[in-house]
């Protein structure tokens, strides 16, 4: 609300409406899920076998404990009995491996299947040279039994995201369309480009929604969304970057606003094999070009943690003794000279339209030039900027990693190690076989104190070698209407599921 | 008239097919494809060229043209590949708000744009004149974009009598079909009030008046029906124009049209939803067209197509 408005009182609406999305969900079938608003979505309809907490808690859903083998390959899931589907069919372990099953099919076309490549057998599956998933077994009605082809400690966190949600057996055409699942909320309409509404489950097995609807509006434009919220119309707001400056300066809207530290890392992945930047000295030297604490107070209204590494500050494994590279011009033409480059080089910076992201690379771009390191920005559609920084084509290229899961590793594996190179997520072509080996280890590493050192080891290998430039990770900031109450920001797109929300109809006036 | 129609349906074939060639091949130049919105950020090579086999995007471009044609000429538009839903069903459920947008702007800029005009051409240099040309510089240099988040911060925030945005009754529509239709209820005050001033000197007109005609008849029925010749070409423009999608107003009102379709489509190189849309729109504008010739003949008799 406008200042001196706090007297327009709550809604009289037994609704909850979110204006966060900003364009149609692709499909709400999760196998296909990929894209935040489909995520979000997926996650009121469905479950997995575990969940994500709004604070980025991993804890049981439609599995009520799971045992782990010692060698840490095979994961025995016990289900929670009693759960139904939305049309009433009941949840058996059966149910849960035709999901996976489904989702890996190559006829699914899914875009993520490759998150379940850790069970033994879904690679081939999904590749058709194998007529079944090897690794699952069905014991009874409410045991799963499942084998990894590699021991992988981080499994039963992956089993969370969306493609591992399960459906019903029976799925027609259309159920992105008409999707039936477990979740918290069942479908009531979708209006293409317009809103998505649904309705408490009342039979919810985490205990149904406190309040009856729930609304997604689909509003394009972020200014847009803005008036919505100061005219009382949307409950909860996510303020863009280039406005959060200006709200947390206003006095009256301060009770309103909630901040979260995103699972979000905004960097430059610097090509580790083209030209003079394969030489960590030269990458080093970008690195110390750019005077990072003045973009994010200048760029991003100050909502962004320095890194110094890419293991958000919430994470296990990050390691707040590590000091970010300062901003040191005369450093970095001594790193470029040490390297054989006194006369400075040329470079690409890729972006997409993102505004931020193109004032940010302007900027990146004024003090790499200041520095020798002669810049050309190179600005694309994010799916075309992505396309060519996978093909190993951009030198340089500005962009945001969310997480998928809140986990160190989903950082660490997709970002720079060699087995992700190019479409893994690996934009810098980073190859570096200590960093790979101690990576791995984390990753089969099943005590959490273990693998958080490996973790921080890992990262402090990446920090030095400098693959890319170690921008930010982005604090997300919400306006909350006064009336909305119990209502806590997810650090994760699929860690809300809106239980505990209520609407306050008494105290609307209250700021 | 019959024959005129007739002609000009089947010399659209052609135009359609031409179309159809110029999107397929800008597409197939442009960077990036669909596959990269099927598969997010993380993915692994395998899956990519997996996906790619799938939707044949590896064929080579004379079978998938081929391919594509062959499906639009049984009736079939195909499914997205991106939300898997069939183009057909998206263009049904999001052609008809468009239209009722356009439908709105232009009948705003009718009333307005005409009204304007007549009462600026009748005193020239008068305060009706000069009010109208503010109206209308204001009209044309303004953006779309910064004209629609003014009325919404206006008419939605401030006074709070309007929904600030999205698909809905009347109260709905104002807002965007007023921003819509900005551009052409400028634009028409000054061609009708050219035309008219062109039409109030005409002799025709000295003879109305000389029979003792009122004026209120001889500016309506005498001069303005002479001078609506070019005004229905803007009109059938700007409409044409308004019914093929009005991405920014769609956008900045969260208006659930073919506008936002389109652009959403194009982003993702959704190629059988852009192919789709292009064909239907661009046989919507050719209608159009064709519409506009026909109310020619209506306003002015001396055209004739038979």
């Amino acid at each position: 609300m406008p200042a001196g408005c706090g007297s327009s009182g709550a809604p009289s609406r037994h609704e909850l409406i979110d204006s966060r999305d900003n364009y149609d969900p692709k499909s709400l079938d999760p196998a296909v899920s990929t894209d935040v608003p489909t995520g979000r979505a997926v996650a009121y309809l469905f479950d997995g076998l575990t969940q994500f907490t709004a604070d980025g808690k991993v804890q049981p859903a439609l599995a009520e404990r799971w045992d782990v083998s010692p060698d840490g390959l095979q994961y025995t899931f016990h289900l929670r009995r009693g759960v139904t589907f939305h049309d009433g069919s009941p949840v058996t372990a059966h149910t849960v491996a035709a999901s996976w099953e489904r989702a890996l099919a190559p006829e699914t076309k899914s875009g993520a299947a490759s998150f379940l490549f850790p069970i033994k057998g879904a690679k081939e599956y999904n590749g058709g040279t194998a007529k079944s998933v090897a690794g699952l077994a069905v014991r009874d009605d409410s045991t799963l039994v499942v084998t990894l082809s590699e021991p992988l400690a981080i499994f039963a966190t992956m089993l969370a995201m969306p493609v591992a949600a399960v459906v019903p057996e029976k799925t027609g055409t259309d159920f992105g369309q008409h999707p039936i699942g477990t979740g918290p909320w069942k479908l009531v309409e979708w209006k293409h480009d317009d809103y998505l509404l649904f309705a408490r489950n009342p039979n919810y097995f985490g205990g149904a929604p406190k309040t009856d609807t729930l609304r997604a509006r689909i509003i394009a434009e972020p200014s847009t969304a803005v008036a919505e919220y100061e005219s009382g119309n949307v409950d909860i707001l996510e303020i863009p970057a280039a406005e959060a400056g200006d709200w947390v300066e206003d006095e009256s809207k301060k009770p309103q606003l909630m901040s979260i530290a995103a699972l979000e890392l905004v960097y430059i992945g610097i090509n580790t094999t083209r030209g003079p930047l394969a030489d960590p000295r030269v990458r080093q030297a970008i690195n110390y070009a750019i005077d990072v604490d003045r973009i994010i107070e200048r760029l991003v209204g100050g909502r962004g943690t320095r890194a110094a590494g890419v293991i958000p500050p919430s994470l296990g494994g990050y390691d707040k003794s590590r000091k970010p590279y300062p901003y040191d011009p005369q450093k970095a033409k001594a790193l470029l000279a040490a390297a054989g480059h006194p006369n400075g080089i040329d470079v690409e910076l890729w972006t997409n339209m993102v505004p931020t992201y193109q004032r940010i690379a302007e900027t990146v771009q004024a003090y790499l030039n200041a520095v020798g390191i002669r810049t050309k920005i190179v600005l694309r559609e994010s799916a075309a900027a992505r396309a060519a920084a996978r093909k190993g084509d951009a030198d340089m290229i500005l962009k945001d990693w969310y997480a998928d899961y809140p986990d160190a590793e989903d950082f660490l594996y997709p970002l720079l190690h060699s087995a992700n190179r190019g479409a893994g997520g690996n934009v810098s072509f980073f190859a570096n076989a200590r960093f790979d080996s101690v990576v791995t280890a984390s990753r089969r590493e099943l005590d959490q104190n273990k693998r958080n050192a490996l973790y921080t080891q890992a990262d402090s290998i990446a920090f030095a070698e400098a693959p890319m430039v170690f921008l930010y990770f982005y604090d997300e900031l919400y306006a909350v209407q006064p009336w909305i109450k119990h209502f806590q920001p997810p650090v994760i797109f699929n860690g809300q599921r809106w239980l505990d929300v209520t609407i306050d109809h008494g105290t609307g006036t209250k700021k | 008239m019959s024959r005129f129609i007739l002609r000009r349906l089947l010399l659209s074939i052609p135009t359609l097919f031409g179309v159809l060639v110029v999107a397929f091949l800008l597409l197939y130049v442009a960077p990036g494809d669909p596959v990269e919105s099927m598969i997010g950020e993380r993915a692994d090579s395998a899956t990519i060229a997996r996906l790619r086999a799938q939707l044949r995007l590896d064929d080579p471009l004379p079978v998938r043209f081929g391919h594509y044609v062959g499906s639009v000429l049984t009736g079939d538009l195909g499914r997205s590949y991106i939300t898997n839903r069939p183009i057909t069903q998206d263009i049904r459920e999001r052609f008809p708000k468009t239209l009722q947008l356009a439908g709105a702007a232009m009948l705003l800029a009718t009333v307005l744009g005409l009204t304007l005009g007549v009462l600026s051409a009748r005193k020239p240099g008068g305060f009706a004149d000069r009010f109208a040309l503010g109206v209308a510089y204001l009209g044309i240099s303004f953006p779309v974009y910064w004209v629609g988040l003014l009325l919404i911060l206006l008419f939605a925030v401030t006074f709070r009598w309007l929904p600030p945005s999205g698909y809905g009754s009347l109260r709905f529509l104002t807002l965007p079909a007023l921003t819509l239709g900005m551009r052409s209820i400028a634009f028409l005050a000054r061609m009708t009030r050219s035309a008219m001033l062109e039409s109030l000197s005409a002799d025709y007109v000295r003879t109305a008046r000389a029979k003792g005609l009122s004026e209120r008849v001889v500016t309506l029925k005498h001069a303005l029906r002479n001078a609506l010749i070019p005004v229905i070409t803007v009109l059938g423009l700007d409409f044409g124009a308004y019914l093929t999608g009005s991405i920014l107003t769609e956008t900045i009102f969260s208006w659930p049209g073919i506008g936002r379709y389109v652009v959403n489509a194009i982003s993702r190189r959704d190629l059988p939803a852009i192919q789709g849309t292009v064909l239907f729109l661009s046989t919507v504008f050719v209608l159009v067209n064709l519409i506009t010739d026909l109310a020619y003949a209506k306003a002015d008799p001396r055209v004739s197509y038979d």
